[in-house]
């Protein structure tokens, strides 16, 4: 592409930001465009602020969207019209059909687009992923996959459900990635949910059951708890060989007991700053983008994942489980 | 304090060793058991049935059921195989004992109404062999939950997994047991959220597959189920069969519980030493703690003494079979699924 290190544009300066503008900075020159808060953030961790749109889509190679998950396929569309690769956050969009557009539209320009479903590049769940396609466990019986942490308030758009798709778009759609890349392809999902919309004490779960073509069931648990709580994950995976799971609050390789106590993320994952994972992440999209290889999520996926969340969606609506089309029709 | 009489009928459930054991070694109390249907498989007191057992394991035999209860016990247990749970209560509530009945309850609706009717016609307590709930811990967490820890509770999250067992091959004989890893081992965590939020099942949705011990299960050996209540909570649960045959211990039991006050996670038999076996390579783990059994069959027994009403009772025995039966509908249908109520009695 160029011989000067690679320039990224960041469109949005929001919680997730956070995370990615620091490990963008390690992978070339940044650029940031928000509505709000690229001055405060860019002064947080570096890179230089722009004041549109398109004068950052004119200034870079590649754009990460970190934007609110209503405005992703607005965002991603300019880009991809652009000409620019794209890394978008998850969910690549709230409705099937733009997912498929976007995905369509990347494909026939030969652009590259890549969803951020960071958990693909945790550890636990790539050594997960390793154990099912070396098989060591066999054909896949039954998996558990949950998440939990703190309500989302940092920003009113969460609560929104007509704006972030609530708990099972937002956050557990991270773990119908995760069933359907370790399981295969779904085709029935149902779902239930409660919550408490409290304005000062907001709570949410779901659960969401997932029939794979395989066979294979999937439980899927996701919980947005009070504002103290720290973020966990687990897994429990078992096939007709051998079974392998994770429990994120017991495999620890630091404890401490300080009179003052360290702070607690209930918004994100602990995560071992010299095997960050959204820096793999970004470093893997980029490498791809610059011509290296294909990498482990595809734009595909990410709208596949929206679809089995926006099926779940539908059976909290019907009461039903919703069957899930064929891949094609997804992406038609 | 006069001895008790307690009768065990059959052997079919592994868990009549368990219970005769604890029942015997109580001071005041006097076992006899029979298990006319029963054939040893071996030479090990988990492969024991009929009068080998109770002579290993030191209490009284009576060779058929109709001896056993001539001898007029102020109590029965029943540990037969789930579909005979029936007419064993029928029979034990006939001879004017009080009853405590393995879960699950039993494997129709209709099968469980008639114990109920049975119970009441004769004027005796029949109570449902759920121990897990006598546990201490899950006695911690009610009372967490009852002082307000938990705030507005809206979920919960349980996995009662085990292995597929083997020394009773009915458990994966659908005629006897009336299903496979669903009517088996939802009804533990079912029975714990019953007691937990007093709350009726309204609808349950349920996945299931024989994957895993293809050629030996005659039914589904994974389960995924998700249940909502009348109050809003929404439960899921996993009752697979999914502990590899090489696992150190049968299996386990745990319970995710979250509200606006926070979370509470229980590991009911969790603790334990774990190491390796360098002989064979297999993992240690050696658990310990509480023995619920004993603390249930306690409860059991001084309600037999005292007349009180004991829980889980019938009740719950039903409303737990509903959540299993409107499971095994929403597989067969690929539904969500209405819950049954318990209709009123017709009787008593």
């Amino acid at each position: 592409m160029t011989q000067h290190p690679p320039r990224i544009g960041l469109v949005g300066a929001g919680g997730i930001a956070r995370a990615h503008l620091p490990n963008l900075l390690r992978l070339g020159d940044v650029f940031v465009y928000s509505e709000e808060g690229a001055p405060e953030l860019v002064a947080a961790y570096g890179g230089v602020v722009v004041h549109s749109l398109d004068e950052l889509l004119a200034r870079v190679d590649v754009v990460d969207v970190v934007v609110p998950t209503f405005a992703h396929a607005e965002i991603v569309r300019a880009a991809l019209a652009a000409g620019k690769p794209v890394i978008s956050e998850k969910p690549l969009a709230l409705t099937d059909a733009d997912a498929s557009d976007l995905v369509a539209r990347a494909e026939h320009a030969g652009i590259p687009l890549y969803p951020a479903h960071v958990v693909r590049f945790f550890p636990e769940y790539v050594r997960l992923k390793q154990a099912v396609d070396s098989g060591l466990l066999g054909d896949l019986a039954v998996l558990r996959l949950s998440r939990s942490g703190a309500f989302p308030t940092r920003a009113a758009w969460y609560a929104d459900h007509a704006l972030s798709g609530g708990i099972i778009m937002d956050q557990m759609i991270h773990d119908l990635d995760m069933a359907r890349w370790l399981a295969g392809e779904v085709v029935r999902v149902s779902a239930v949910t409660a919550g408490i919309p409290d304005a000062d004490n907001p709570v949410q779960a779901a659960h969401v059951l997932l029939t794979h073509a395989s066979g294979a069931i999937s439980q899927v648990s996701g919980l947005w708890g009070p504002q103290h709580l720290a973020f966990t994950t687990e897994y429990s995976v078992t096939g007709t060989l051998g079974c392998l799971s994770h429990s994120s609050a017991a495999e620890r390789n630091y404890r401490s007991d300080l009179a003052a106590s360290e702070a607690v993320d209930g918004l994100l994952p602990r995560i071992d700053p010299a095997e960050d994972p959204y820096y793999l992440e970004l470093r893997e999209y980029l490498g791809a983008i610059l011509g290296g290889q294909v990498p482990r999520v595809s734009a595909a996926d990410g709208a596949i994942a929206v679809a089995i969340a926006n099926a779940a969606l539908k059976s909290l609506e019907t009461g039903q489980p919703t069957d899930l089309p064929v891949l094609s029709e997804v992406l038609a | 304090m006069r001895g008790l009489k307690v009768a065990v009928m059959s052997f079919a459930h592994t868990h009549a060793l368990g219970y005769m054991t604890s029942l015997a070694a109580m001071p005041g109390v006097e076992v006899r058991g029979s298990d006319p249907d029963g054939t040893s498989t071996g030479e090990s007191v988990g492969e024991l049935r009929g009068r080998a057992l109770a002579d290993a394991l030191g209490v009284g035999y009576a060779d058929t059921f109709e001896e056993l209860l001539a001898w007029g016990p102020d109590a029965v247990v029943i540990t037969s195989e789930n579909a005979r749970h029936r007419k064993l209560v029928e029979l034990a509530a006939a001879a004017g004992a009080h009853i405590l009945c393995e879960k699950p309850l039993a494997t129709t609706w209709e099968d469980g109404l008639a114990m109920r009717e049975a119970a009441a016609t004769a004027g005796v307590m029949l109570m449902v062999a759920f121990p897990v709930r006598f546990a201490s811990a899950f006695t911690r967490l009610r009372s967490a939950y009852r002082a307000g820890a938990l705030g507005h509770l809206i979920t919960v999250r349980g996995a009662n997994n085990g292995m597929l067992p083997r020394s009773r091959d009915w458990f994966a004989d659908p005629v006897l047991s009336g299903g496979g890893a669903l009517i088996d081992h939802v009804v533990h965590i079912a029975d714990m959220v019953d007691d937990l939020i007093d709350s009726e099942p309204v609808s349950v949705t349920a996945i299931t597959n024989r994957t895993l011990h293809a050629q030996r299960a005659g039914a589904e050996t994974a389960g995924l189920v998700n249940i909502t209540y009348e109050n809003g909570v929404i439960a899921a649960i996993d009752c697979s069969w999914s502990k590899p045959d090489t696992s150190p211990v049968w299996g386990g039991l745990t319970l995710h519980v979250a509200g606006t006050g926070g979370t509470v996670e229980v590991d009911f038999f969790g603790p334990a030493a774990h190491g390796i076996s360098s002989e064979t390579g297999l993992p240690i783990e050696s658990r310990y703690g509480p023995n619920f059994d004993d603390a249930m069959l306690d409860t059991f027994i001084d309600a037999v003494r005292s007349g009180r009403h004991a829980q889980p009772d019938v009740h719950v025995g039903l409303r737990t079979l509903s959540i299993v039966l409107a499971a095994q509908e929403s597989v067969r249908t690929g539904r969500t699924v209405p819950v049954v109520r318990e209709p009123a009695a017709t009787s008593s």
